[in-house]
């Protein structure tokens, strides 16, 4: 019966309304429909923990799945550094098929060492805006003081004659409204939510050639998993699947909506070329490739692992 | 009723590990309000950084939050020895003499449990991050442990401080909830 | 048990334990722990400094500090006395200049100081001392300072609204935005009050207008040049492309420690001191109730009583006014006892959603509830500004001071009633500064 239930504690920090939560959403209601009394509860807009701090937690099983860009604990694990890393995925499909590679298996190698695994693998794209020139090609943002959404690509940034000024991402927009701040490089969902159509004159967006992707799975304790019941192992696995499907899709969506909400917003589109993305490639190279290579053991090896995934 | 803190600071009644105590919860006092003098400096300069010679500013915003962090921490027991957490005695103005004496020292067994706690994982969470390597994920990337220390040593201090506070209610040195008897 | 029940409980449990006299972190905290011990299991407890950390982990909070060393540096000077005695001189032409110029004082002092109690001490000090001098009943020249501190969260900078800010994700620059003219408005109704009370009292002759030489009235304007300085400043700073909201406030702090030392000749290490010791003191105060506040929310949410509350109170379908109503009665009583920060923080993340589906404007609606955390201040059992009051002018007595402020209570729950009649005295500077929501 529903009273002895197994309860399952979902975290993440969008609101109700991001694709993120949506995923969580259709894996919950999958669930609850295959009737093998598992409930999943959702604690979106960090309700329950805040956005960085969700991976300790779910390591430990005091909560038993998130939502989760996996770069914001490269700190702890240096190789999740590359799961946000400039110019390693081409495009969406790209992602996928990286998302089945050796190199993605190498970082659930390294996640069930915290006793973590992941249900929804996923990548998210994201663009540039600025409030003067758009941004296509390294030598725009020279000079410009810039906000990167990862620490990859504000060291490519950086090496682009960028100035990077660290700040909270609630105060972007008045940053950029009095212009403490020309230039941001973020997600395309941030975009419309930070509504920073108001304040930028030019919008690059994720089209056929981006430079920004990050790596936000949904993740589950391991050993949480493996407590479950058959019947409810496979209700889960089966609304993953689903899941992941539908995220893939909704994630290239995302960044058309981003740019119908800029274009509403008389706001220019700008479009990066395969030279822009090649001129910017060299430049991580040399900056954030490097210096992940020469902070994480092994790194080359992963990283050449990535490279190789057609 | 809620009182001005300034009005009734720890009695020590001369002994000397109170008096000790208290002189190291005033050391922690003048560290932290050099922490937060210290993020009035650095905001300012970061400001100038990025405004006036148009560099990058990678570290500072990172360090005021971590110095602000500390400071808040190793204030804990400054602030407990000036009695200035805000707090609402209502039952204990209304409650006289033994009662209210009794009174005070569960509350103070209550707080130092909690803190106690608090302190053991608090500690067991900067030995992961030291015994690991944990950084921040930033450009600057510092090694967490640094800012993580400031919990076990704050809350520590602050539990100090409490069994003090304890003590010298014990000895009839201090009065409960600073209240006079009446 | 069920969600809601357990709310209950754990809303009677905290009642009881913040009244036996611990201090108001350290009991949200106990609470906390017990329940997630009991209804969570052992295990739970382990997070609890990791919450605790997590939630100081914020820039924002910087600002709470500085907004208070503002107040602090510039009320160890007698810049709150030059200020109300420039604008004593200036208003020749109304009666009652010195509770008008007292309260005015108090209003642009706001402009510079994040919280209430610095407010009350820089323009009580010499304020209250020369109103009673000059004749005005000690009810009046109490109340008045004591109701016109509280402007100090209302009027923009404001601690109580950044920690609104944070925890409700709303942007601080609207919220500071939409203060300004509600705090007009009760310095509007304060001064009305203060003078028909001094003038029923039969104190006529005392609101008799005196007269300045233009001589006197020029040679105090050069006093009031450092709080041009500042508000310029902080101004320029903030709008001029320079630093960000919270930014802004280590350039105010530093201005006012600078102006204190240079033009107020704050010199000796002992009384700078003072200064930094005392912001301390109330910085690490209003800190340690925003972690362990942090850690009550996590209890509430992690044991779904948040959830419930928000989930059943939308199911009620009263109407959206009955609800206001309850709120505000709600946040009345819970401003009675406890401190500001602490109601909002552990009120604003149960309410805001209720008032979000009951489609009130979250600007307002943080005005609302900052009026009602001032009448909190003004009243027993913890009332700081009537503690402030108390300390400057020990001879008044409380009784005498609490009877003094509770007209101005009346003036707020006034101001209360307009605002929801005209929520446009909110809306429309920050309408008009930022553009629409
Ligand atoms: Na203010
Ligand atoms: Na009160």
């Amino acid at each position: 019966s529903a009273a002895n239930a197994t309860e399952l504690r979902l975290s993440h920090q969008w609101s109700t309304g991001d694709v993120r939560h949506k995923v969580a959403e259709m894996i919950a209601t999958d669930v609850a429909a295959a009737g093998v009394d598992l409930d999943i509860k959702i604690f979106p807009s960090e309700s329950l923990l805040k956005a960085r701090e969700q991976y300790n937690p779910l390591s430990r099983g005091q909560v038993d799945m998130i939502v989760y860009p996996l770069s914001y604990s490269g700190g702890q694990r240096g190789e999740y550094n590359l799961t946000l890393m400039p110019g390693l995925v081409k495009n969406h499909d790209h992602a996928a098929r990286l998302n089945e590679s050796p190199f993605m298996e190498e970082i659930e190698k390294i996640l069930a060492e915290d006793d973590i695994m992941v249900l929804v693998h996923g990548y998210l794209a994201g663009g540039f805006a600025s409030v003067g020139e758009c941004i296509t090609r390294p030598e725009h943002v020279n000079g410009l003081s810039t906000r990167a959404a990862g620490k990859s690509f504000e060291e490519m940034l950086a090496a682009a004659g960028a100035s990077i000024s660290s700040m909270a991402s609630s105060e972007v927009y008045n940053a950029m409204q009095t212009g403490v701040l020309q230039a941001v490089n973020t997600s395309s969902s941030s975009f419309a939510s930070f509504r920073l159509q108001e304040q930028v004159k030019c919008y690059t967006p994720a089209a056929d050639v981006a430079l920004w992707f990050m790596y936000q799975p949904v993740l589950m304790n391991k050993s949480t998993f493996d407590g479950l019941s058959d019947a409810q192992k496979e209700a889960l696995t089966a609304a993953a699947a689903k899941a992941e499907a539908w995220y893939l899709q909704e994630a290239k969506a995302e960044d058309a909506a981003s740019v119908e909400v800029f274009k509403a917003a008389g706001v220019e589109i700008a479009a990066m070329t395969q030279d822009d993305f090649n001129a910017w490639l060299e430049l991580a190279k040399t900056s954030s490739y490097k210096s992940f290579v020469d902070s994480v053991p092994n790194g080359q090896a992963l990283l050449d692992m990535a490279l190789a995934v057609e | 009723m809620a009182t001005l803190p300034s009005t009734r600071a720890a009695s020590t009644g001369g002994y000397l590990v109170l008096r000790l105590i208290k002189g190291l919860s005033t050391v922690c006092g003048w560290v932290s309000a050099l922490m937060i003098l210290a993020s009035v400096l650095i905001t300012c300069q970061m400001i100038f950084v990025r405004f006036v010679m148009e560099k990058s500013t990678i570290w500072q915003t990172e360090a005021v939050i971590y110095l602000m962090i500390g400071a808040t921490l190793l204030g804990l027991p400054y602030v407990q020895s000036l009695r200035g957490h805000v707090n609402v005695d209502l039952i204990p103005i209304l409650i006289k003499g033994r009662a209210r004496n009794v009174l005070a020292g569960v509350v103070l067994l209550m707080t130092m449990a909690v803190v106690s706690v608090i302190l053991f994982y608090a500690f067991e969470n900067w030995h992961f991050a030291w015994e690991r390597g944990w950084r921040s994920e930033t450009v600057w990337a510092p090694k967490l442990w640094i800012p993580y220390l400031a919990l076990p040593l704050g809350f520590g201090l602050y539990l100090l401080q409490l069994a003090a506070d304890f003590v010298a209610l014990v000895l009839g040195v201090d009065r409960a909830f600073g209240l006079e008897d009446n | 048990m069920d969600p809601l029940s357990l709310g209950l409980l754990v809303a009677f449990m905290t009642i009881v334990v913040l009244f036996s006299g611990v201090s108001v972190a350290s009991g949200l905290l106990i609470v906390s722990a017990g329940f997630l011990l009991v209804f969570d299991g052992i295990r739970s407890l382990e997070l609890m400094p990791e919450i605790f950390f997590g939630k100081l982990n914020s820039f924002a909070l910087l600002s709470i500090p500085m907004f208070i060393i503002m107040g602090a540096a510039i009320s160890s000077t007698r810049a709150g006395a030059d200020l109300y005695e420039a604008l004593e001189r200036w208003l020749t032409r109304v009666p009652g200049g010195l509770v008008m110029s007292n309260l005015g004082a108090c209003a642009l002092f706001s402009a510079m100081s994040g919280s209430s109690p610095a407010t009350c001490a820089a323009i009580g000090k010499m304020g209250i001392p020369e109103m009673r001098k000059r004749g005005y009943p000690d009810e009046v020249a109490a109340g008045s300072i004591a109701a016109g501190g509280t402007l100090g969260i209302l009027i923009p900078p404001s601690v109580t609204m950044i920690v609104y800010g944070i925890a409700t994700e709303t942007s601080i620059g609207r919220l500071f935005l939409s203060g300004v003219l509600p705090g007009l408005l009760l310095v509007g109704l304060f001064m009305a009050w203060s003078v028909f009370h001094t003038f029923r009292y039969g104190s006529a002759d005392v609101l008799a207008r005196r007269t300045y030489t233009l001589k006197q009235k020029l040679e105090i304007l050069p006093r009031v040049i450092p709080f041009i300085i500042i508000i310029v400043g902080v101004l320029y700073a903030m709008y001029g492309g320079i630093a960000t909201p919270s930014e802004t406030a280590a350039v105010g702090a530093l201005l006012c420690l600078v102006i204190a030392m240079v033009i107020y000749r704050l010199w000796s290490p002992k009384k700078l001191w003072t200064i930094l010791s005392d912001s301390t003191r109330e910085s690490v105060m209003i800190l340690f109730i925003i972690g362990a506040a942090g850690v009550f929310s996590y209890m509430l949410s992690s044991l779904f009583i948040t959830q419930s509350i928000a989930a059943w109170i939308s199911d009620l379908e009263v109407n959206r006014w009955v609800l206001m109503g309850i709120v505000n009665v709600f946040l009345l009583v819970a401003g009675f006892f406890l401190p500001p920060v602490a109601v909002i923080l552990m009120a604003a993340p149960i309410l805001l959603p209720i008032i979000l589906a009951a489609e009130f404007d979250p600007y307002w609606f943080a005005v609302i509830l900052t009026i009602n955390m001032e009448i909190g201040l003004i009243s027993p059992p913890v009332g700081l500004n009537l503690y402030v009051i108390n300390s400057i002018a020990p001879d008044i007595k409380l009784k005498t001071i609490l009877r003094g402020s509770m007209p101005y209570v009346g003036c707020m729950v006034l101001a209360i009633v307009i605002l929801c009649v005209f929520p446009g005295i909110v809306s429309w500077l920050p309408n008009l500064v930022m553009g629409p929501v």
